[in-house]
This record gives structure tokens, sequence and C-alpha cells, in this order.
């Protein structure tokens, strides 16, 4: 009997592959069966996500299950084209290759936790399914394991890697839990709507959005739960936030010291936290020398989102070597 | 060897470690488990140190500035124990071990304790002395620790502002807001067991409206009492604040010298 994996990734596939062989989530654990059922295939566990579709097998024959199963995923077979995006991994590749991808390792981006309920679920629907025995129950349960020791051991998981969710961080690293946070979005551009909606799914209080076309604000504001301002007003609204995010297509600075200045007293020298993610910048560069304020603009974010990436980059020789070790034990 | 001396030099060890640990684990990007454990044995020397000196001199042990570092290392300790666990402040620990640490070896330079206090004659004892005494020196420990986390902010605050963002220090920092909070929360506790102190004063048997002691504790007190109460009403950048803490806290150490 042989561990053998068959499948297509980001890496080695487009999106247009992919999706002729992804399968839904909730069908996972039914397709696994179905694959069980073939000739020469003892188990089966089907992971179809976003970036990846895999299908992990306990099989007697390599080159006969190879062909059932790409035919059985694909309703046909398989052209020579198709084919090539493909990888194949036999025993201790099949089996590294598991852990790699639960630790998160093999993602799009590197150590993201997502994967690891992923691979869960689907190994839970075709346990369900009887599509596992012996072999794959014992290789998944160990997987696991070794997923949350390079977690635990590795900061592969250490920092973030887009420009929103820094931002998110940074506002948790001034505040704290955001639920007294108010947040002013001034432009209701897609970059705003997006690191306004990463704020308020981390708990902001109140939404307020500014915007040169009140409609438009609106519309924002009410996919936001927020309220509206004038754009002329947004100055006023200063005196009572928290997070200011601006990305308004605007050629020159919109948020100005003096904005700043005017309300401090007001705000009794609350820190503020502005993130300027609009090209050219809407907010003056000055704004950041007042002593209250911190101020990240689409550059400084970016280099930390680079930064994050790189920093786990660099993890990913740890990961490999745990993972090795681990899976000698597996074996053993 | 005097008991005092092993509970002193017991208390210096424990809080150098917990120092060492907390810096040593900081590099490698974890946390100390093991500060708290290791501040309750400084803090438990501490004691013994302190009853060992209550018992030479017949009294509350304040009889010289090594005591009085001793004392405020205790209170610091103690305040320390309480918020650290109950705030869950990451790295407090780390901040606060290396100044027991200082509080306690200075405290050993010769000269600074007393190698043989006069013991007080039974019966003189004052209890409202001894009550000022205590109050006053336990309200340093929440000034004192108010003005750590007040340095904790001082730290942070430039990390984000010059966007140096990497490091573990930053990592586990705890939040801009979280720290002013404690801090001002740890500088009103003072405040208030200051005051307290400051009145049983009032009561002592020596009592004299005329002392130097007496006049610059109550300026610390005006100074920290107007301080706090400017931040609240008119508001003060946080930076202003956390300087102010620091400034307030060495100040307030000057009527120690006019005992």
């Amino acid at each position: 009997m042989k561990v053998y994996c068959i499948g297509l990734n980001h890496e080695t596939a487009p999106v247009e592959v992919r999706e002729q062989f992804a399968v839904t989530a909730p069908q996972q654990g039914e397709v696994s069966k179905e694959i069980a059922q073939l000739e020469g295939v003892e188990e089966a566990v089907v992971l179809s996500t976003c970036n990846r579709m895999e299908v992990y097998l306990v099989v007697e024959n390599v080159e006969q299950a190879d062909d059932f199963v790409k035919h059985h995923l694909a309703g046909q077979k398989v052209s020579r084209e198709l084919d090539q995006h493909f990888y194949t991994k036999e025993d201790t590749h099949a089996v590294c290759h598991l852990c790699n991808v639960v630790s998160g390792i093999n993602s799009m981006v590197i150590g993201e936790t997502e994967i690891f309920g992923q691979v869960k679920e689907a190994y839970r629907q075709a346990h369900a399914k009887e599509a596992t025995g012996g072999i794959l129950n014992k290789l998944f349960q160990k997987s696991f394991s070794v997923g949350k020791k390079v977690r635990n051991q590795t900061q592969i998981q250490i920092g973030q890697t887009s420009v929103g969710s820094v931002a998110v961080d940074l506002a948790e690293k001034i505040f704290g839990h955001l639920k007294n946070s108010q947040v002013m979005v001034v432009g209701a551009g897609e970059m705003s709507r997006t690191t306004a909606q990463s704020l308020r799914s981390r708990g902001a209080k109140s939404i307020i959005v500014a915007n040169r076309s009140h409609e438009r604000a609106v519309d924002l504001a009410n996919e936001l739960k927020g309220e509206a301002v004038k754009f002329d007003e947004f100055d006023k609204v200063l005196a009572k936030v928290d997070v200011v995010v601006s990305s308004t297509g605007a050629p020159h600075t919109v948020i100005l010291p003096e904005h700043v200045e005017a309300v401090r007293k007001k705000r009794k020298y609350r820190p503020i936290f502005f993130i300027d993610i609009a090209v050219p910048r809407d907010i003056d560069p000055k704004v950041g020398e007042i002593e209250e304020v911190y101020l990240y603009d689409l550059d400084s974010l970016q280099q930390l989102a680079e930064e994050g990436k790189s920093k786990r980059q660099e993890q990913v020789d740890y990961c490999i070597e745990i993972i090795e070790t681990e899976v000698e034990k597996i074996l053993l | 060897m005097e008991p005092s001396v092993g509970a002193h030099a017991a208390s210096l060890c424990f809080a150098l470690v917990a120092a060492i640990f907390g810096f040593l684990s900081l590099r490698k990007g974890k946390k100390s488990h093991w500060t708290i454990v290791l501040m309750t044995g400084a803090f438990i020397a501490q004691c013994a140190f302190l009853y060992f000196r209550g018992e030479m001199r017949g009294k509350c042990p304040l009889g010289d500035w090594g005591e009085i570092l001793m004392f405020i290392a205790w209170s610091l300790t103690l305040f320390y124990m309480f918020i650290g666990p109950a705030y869950r402040v990451s790295l407090l620990g780390l901040f606060s071990t290396p100044l027991v640490s200082i509080m306690t070896g200075v405290a050993l330079i010769p000269g600074l304790l007393e190698s043989s206090p006069e013991r007080i004659t039974k019966g003189s004892v004052d209890a409202w002395g001894e009550l000022h005494a205590a109050l006053s020196v336990l309200s340093y420990g929440a000034l004192a620790l108010g003005m750590v986390a007040a340095v904790m902010f001082l730290v942070l605050d430039k990390q984000l502002k010059k966007q140096k963002l990497t490091g573990v220090l930053f990592k586990n920092m705890p939040p801009v807001f979280q720290l002013i909070a404690l801090s001002k929360r740890l500088t009103w506790v003072g405040l208030v067991i200051l005051t307290a102190g400051i009145l049983s004063s009032f009561k002592m048997h020596n009592f004299s409206s005329n002392s130097p002691h007496l006049w610059t504790a109550v300026g610390v007190w005006v100074a920290y009492l107007g301080f706090l109460i400017w931040s609240e009403v008119i508001g003060m950048t946080p930076r202003s604040f956390a300087k102010c803490c620091g400034i307030l806290f060495f100040a307030s150490l000057v009527p120690f010298a006019l005992i």
C-alpha cells in the first residue's frame, strides 16, 4: 500500500484549470467516498480550497489510481495539456506535503491559518463518509499535531501581510480593543471600504463616512452600518474619532495640520491614528509631527506588510526542519 | 551573617534573576512565565528583610536610605504582583524587575544601611508615626509602578512614531491606551495613599508644622494632585503625561532626604 497525493495549486495551475477540478466544500466528503470506491483505491480524502485541489489516497497501484482519480474528477479522460498542471507525491513526500499544507507553508499567503481548518474539515467529511481507514486516519491526525507544533514553535504566523491587516493591527496596538473606537472614513473608495470593514470586523464602535459625493458616502455608510457626513464637515468630526482612514482621489492634501491643531484641546489630546492610503497622499506629513498623532501612509503600511511576508518566508526553513523530524517519527 | 543581610541578598538575587530571565525570554521572542514566580520570591525575601530590620529597630524600618529603598522596592513588588496578573499587562515585569534590582542593589552600598541601628525603647513607639511611614512608602510603590508604565508608553510611542515596529519588544507591548490608563490609575492610587500618609502625620507625637519634610511632602502632594486634575480636566498629551510621571516621581523622593 502506498500513500499517494495528486493535486493542483495556485503555483502549478491557473484558476481556469483549478476550477475544472474544484469540489464545493460541502461535497468533499461525498467525492472522497466516491474516489475511495474506485478500483485499487483503499482510502481517500479530497481537499478543495480556492487555491488548491488535492486528493490524498492509499492505493495499491499508483499509475492505475492516478488515471482513475483524475478521470473521476474531470468526468472524462484528462488531456495531456491539463495533466501537466498536476503534481503527485508518494509515501514520505506525500506525508511531508500534507504537513506543509497543514502548517501553511504551502499557502499563497505563507503561514495563513485558514488552511488548517480547511484540511480538518475535509478530513472530517471524508471520515464521516467512511472514506478513510487506518492509514489516512493516523496520517491526518499526526499532520494536525505537526501543524500545531510548527505554528507554536516558529514565527510563521507572526506579522501581517496585507496593508489592511497591518493598519488594523496598528489600531489595536494603539487603542487595544476597538469596541470603544470611532472611525472616520474620508473618501469612499475601495481601499477605504476594505480597511473600514476590517476595523468594523474587529469591533470598531462606529464608522462615519465623508465623501465629496454625499450620495456615495451614504451608500458606503449604509454598507458599513455607519453614518454619512458632508465632506466639508469632516474637520468637525475629527474632534471625536480615534481612527481616520483617508483615501480620496484628490490631487492635493486634504487633511492639514491646522485641522488637527484646531481639535486637539477638544479631544483632550487623546491619541489619533491616521491611515493615509491615497496616492497622492491625502494627509499632510506634518500632521504626523503632532505629538499624539500616529500617521501611516500607504508606503509605510506596504513596507510593514512586505516585512511581515519576508519574516514568514525566513521561517519556512525552520518549519521544514520540524516537519522532516516529525515525519521521520511518523514513519518509524 | 545577620538574617537581614541574607534576606537582602536573596531579594536581590530573585529580582536580578527575574530581570535576566525576562530579558532572555524577550530575546527569544517569548514572555517569561517565571517573572511572577521570581518576583514572589523577591517579595517574600523583602518581607523577611523588613521584618528583621523592624525587629532590630523596634519600629517600622525606615531609619536610613537603605531601608527606605528596600521599602519602596517592596511596595513596588507588591503593586506589581497585584496589577501585573490582574490587568495582564505584558512586559510590566520586564520593566519593573530592573528597577527593583537597582533599588535593592543600591541599598547594599556601604553606609546606606546602618549595620547596628539604634533600637528605640519600649513604649515610645508612635503608632501614627508608624502608619504615616508605612502609608507614605506604600504610596511610592504605586507611584513608581505608574512611572514604569509611563516609561513603557514612551518606548512604545517612540516605536510607533518612528515606525520601527519590528522586534519582540514591540510585539509584546500592551496597547498605548492600556499603558496610559494603567499609569493614570496607579498614580491616582498612589496619591490617595499618600494623602492618607500625610494626614496620619498630623497625629504624630512629634508633629511640627514647620518641618521642611512636611512642607516638601505637601508640595509633592499638591504637584501630583494638580498634575492629575490638569490631565483629567484640561487634558494632556500622553507623552507629556508620561514625562511628568517620571519627573514627579523623582521629585517626590526629596522629602525622604529631609526626614
